[in-house]
């Protein structure tokens, strides 16, 4: 780390950074574990019973979301069986979309099959594996991943009926969410091959509007309307600077920042409505 | 555009037949980048090289000045529009001060190590309808090295460093601290200490046979012309230039090279033609007539590798320099939250929350199934780091309200994190972080295996 001399030209607070570092070895043990407890490894719901029937009407809407990722997987597999590039492409776009929009509710509620579905970099199984062929190689021999993604996505089809949704579980999504949508996207983006990184952050923010807006917004406009306000704002301007034509031409300083306003506001908004600041990982899978 | 395609397709053959080691890196594919398909920006490199500052070279620390120039050089905010989007910043080019060998852009780069300046990617104005690239300089000892530019057409450090970021790269008017702070950083960047080497650049009595008769025949008089010799322009007692420029049948008036640290700036000559030292000396042996037996030239080569060394040109990239480097960015928030300098803080706010985005990325998250194993310690570690972009980010939303007290706050919780708790999490994430030779490999092998998937095959 930086050296820290003891000459006058220090400020005030390149001296308080000084003493920290002085008491950093005796510190770092216990700040750590403070740590571990703020980033989700010790964290609790706080009673959030209010917001409970919310996530429960959010339900309908994964279902509807995942089952239209699971009717594109499936009708991708009849053009990959009819050798149809160009429909099998369109198929895998419209599963693609409900995919992205769902992934609010993917990478915390059902992380097992999130990984299996959307694994990166990964050439032979997920959503990635098929588009690399499909799109770049031009081929449609993609049957036995397809085959694997109908199943995975069947079987979240399936769980997402009677899982738990907890308020809690999807403020952390809506926050993670937010973060990944600010990240670089100037490789190219995981959807580099389709060129659809930018409908995958389009899907994204709306499936952050719709959790918001179904799960949060009526509890947080009763309890801090301007917080409220400046969250529906931040979600709004996302909005604008990714509606363009393409990737190029989307702002990445600006994306960042509204990326990153829209998570401080997240966290700010938890204590609020009754719930523990959100976490900005997913948690492992059990 | 046809050599331009062709250019683009022998980078990515050759890029796919390479092993796959810690010199790994992946370039640009797809057509939703700014850059072209095929740019190879060398970021994934383990090893970095080694950037050493004067200012602690003599027992001192880097001054504010030192430490925010070298945030603005690693900014792509102060660039114009399609360097930002690209995310491309001073440091692509010059890494840790020196040449990026392996940069390749196509369109703008005629071999790695070289760039056009006067292309149209980056700012149209300035395109002058001439693939003319040239190498990408070491900025190492350059307050020694004056002129500037490759045809020394500039004396001003200052003015050059203005005219890059302008001219070249179509960024908005800098301002003048960040103009001065980015001089003072550049001219605090050293050469490599060089044990051959003594006073008045004279080798030591370490030197090999070969090369002290390499250094003589330095000295020697060109045989057709006795008023020239390879010392008379690169002057051993001066850094080994002159400050001037000549033509040296390389097509024109190019000022002279430093020596110095040269082991590392290959390729050689203002275009890159040459790899090595060998075909250097083969150069002017040929175009002065020197007549030099096979032995001299070996003897030449020698002294040139023993004059170009330094001591630990390369260091292994991993945590501890990259919480340093942010460190030392964020340091200037030491200065400018106190003084209400709204455009420091933001550049602050905004670059080392980028990097530290990025050193995010260096933790791959459970869905890169390439990686084994440390899955708890990876997360625990983005955690961490997107917790400190988030607490940048919170220090420049006070900023930019004028609640400067609260700035203050904020950035205080944000170094007791980066101070405290942090190293010790990144560093207990480490062995499973992309900074670990075999979890790059397996990174990358997996990154390289889904572009095989994606090419189309010979029918």
């Amino acid at each position: 780390m930086r050296s820290y001399s003891s000459k006058s030209s220090m400020t005030n607070s390149g001296a308080a950074r000084g003493r920290e570092l002085c008491l950093r070895r005796y510190r770092s043990v216990s700040l750590c574990l403070i740590f571990l407890v703020a980033v989700g490894v010790g964290a609790t719901r706080a009673d959030a019973a209010p917001l409970d029937e919310a996530a429960e009407r959010y339900r309908s809407y994964i279902i509807e979301d995942i089952g239209r990722a699971l009717a594109g997987a499936r009708t991708l597999r009849e053009y990959v069986g009819a050798r149809d590039l160009s429909g099998a492409k369109q198929a895998w776009i419209d599963a693609r979309a409900g995919w992205e929009r769902s992934e609010v509710f993917t990478s915390g509620f059902a992380p097992d099959l999130d990984e299996k579905i959307d694994a990166w970099p990964d050439a032979s199984s997920g959503f990635h594996a098929i588009e690399a062929r499909l799109f770049g190689a031009d081929v449609v021999n993609v049957e036995e991943q397809t085959d694997a993604l109908i199943l995975h996505l069947a079987e979240l089809d399936a769980e997402i009926r009677h899982i738990a949704l907890t308020p809690q579980g999807l403020l952390n999504g809506i926050t993670r969410l937010a973060y990944e949508v600010g990240e670089s996207k100037v490789d190219g983006g995981e959807s580099r091959f389709s060129g659809t990184s930018l409908d995958d952050m389009r899907n994204n923010v709306d499936g952050i509007a719709l959790a918001y807006r179904t799960v949060f917004a009526t509890a947080l406009e009763a309890s801090d309307p301007k917080l409220a306000a400046a969250i529906q704002n931040y979600i709004e301007e996302l909005r604008k600077v990714l509606d363009v034509s393409d990737l190029k031409r989307v702002d990445p300083a600006k994306l960042r920042v509204l990326s990153e306003e829209l998570v401080v506001a997240l966290q700010g908004s938890a204590q609020k409505i009754g719930l523990a600041r959100p976490t900005l990982e997913e948690p492992l899978p059990r | 555009m046809l050599v331009q395609r062709l250019l683009c397709g022998a980078v990515l053959c050759l890029w796919l037949i390479l092993p796959f080691g810690n010199a790994g890196a992946f370039p640009v594919t797809g057509d939703q980048s700014v850059l072209p398909a095929g740019t190879e920006l060398n970021e994934e490199a383990l090893d970095q090289p080694s950037e050493r500052f004067h200012s602690e070279a003599v027992g001192g620390r880097k001054s504010y000045l030192v430490n925010l120039g070298d945030l603005a050089f690693s900014s792509p905010d102060i660039l114009g529009e399609v360097a930002r989007k690209a995310g491309v910043n001073c440091s692509t080019c010059h890494v840790n001060g020196v040449s990026n060998a392996r940069l390749f852009v196509p369109g703008l780069s005629s071999r790695p190590g070289t760039f056009d300046t006067t292309g149209a990617l980056f700012n149209p104005k300035a395109d002058n309808g001439i693939f003319d690239a040239v190498t990408i300089p070491s900025l190492r000892g350059a307050r020694y090295l004056a002129p500037y530019g490759h045809n020394g057409r500039t004396a001003s450090l200052r003015d050059f460093v203005r005219d890059v970021i302008v001219g070249e790269f179509a960024g908005p008017e800098p301002s003048p601290a960040i103009l001065d702070a980015i001089v003072a950083y550049i001219q605090d960047i050293d050469f490599l200490p060089n044990p051959s080497l003594g006073p008045a650049g004279k080798l030591t009595a370490n030197a090999s046979e070969a090369e002290r008769r390499g250094e003589t025949l330095f000295a020697r008089p060109f045989p057709h012309d006795p008023v020239l010799s390879c010392a008379g322009c690169h002057v051993p007692s001066g850094a080994f230039v002159d400050h001037l420029q000549h033509d040296v049948g390389s097509g024109g008036l190019f000022k002279t090279p430093t020596l110095l640290n040269a082991d590392f700036n290959a390729p050689y000559f203002h275009d890159g033609r040459y790899d090595t030292f060998d075909q250097v000396v083969a150069h002017f042996d040929r175009v002065f007539a020197l007549g030099l037996p096979s032995q001299d030239r070996a003897d030449l080569v020698a002294y040139l590798k023993a004059v170009g060394d330094g001591m630990r040109p390369y260091e292994r990239d991993g945590i501890t320099a990259k919480l340093k480097e942010a460190d030392d960015f964020a340091s200037v928030l030491d200065t400018a939250i106190p003084a209400h300098d709204g455009e420091v803080i933001q550049l602050a706010v905004s670059t080392v929350g980028r990097e530290l985005r990025e050193l995010a990325e260096q933790f791959p998250d459970r869905r890169d199934t390439a990686v084994v194993g440390g899955r708890e310690q990876r997360r625990v570690a983005r955690t961490a780091l997107k917790e400190l972009v988030l607490s940048l980010r919170r220090v420049g939303v006070a900023a930019s309200a004028e609640r400067f007290d609260e700035a203050e706050a904020e950035y205080r919780k944000y170094c007791n994190l980066i101070f405290a708790a942090v190293p010790t999490l990144l560093k207990t994430a480490e062995p499973w972080s992309l900074f670990s030779p075999p979890v790059h490999d397996s990174h990358y092998a997996a990154m390289r295996q889904l572009l095989k998937e994606s090419k189309k095959q010979p029918h």
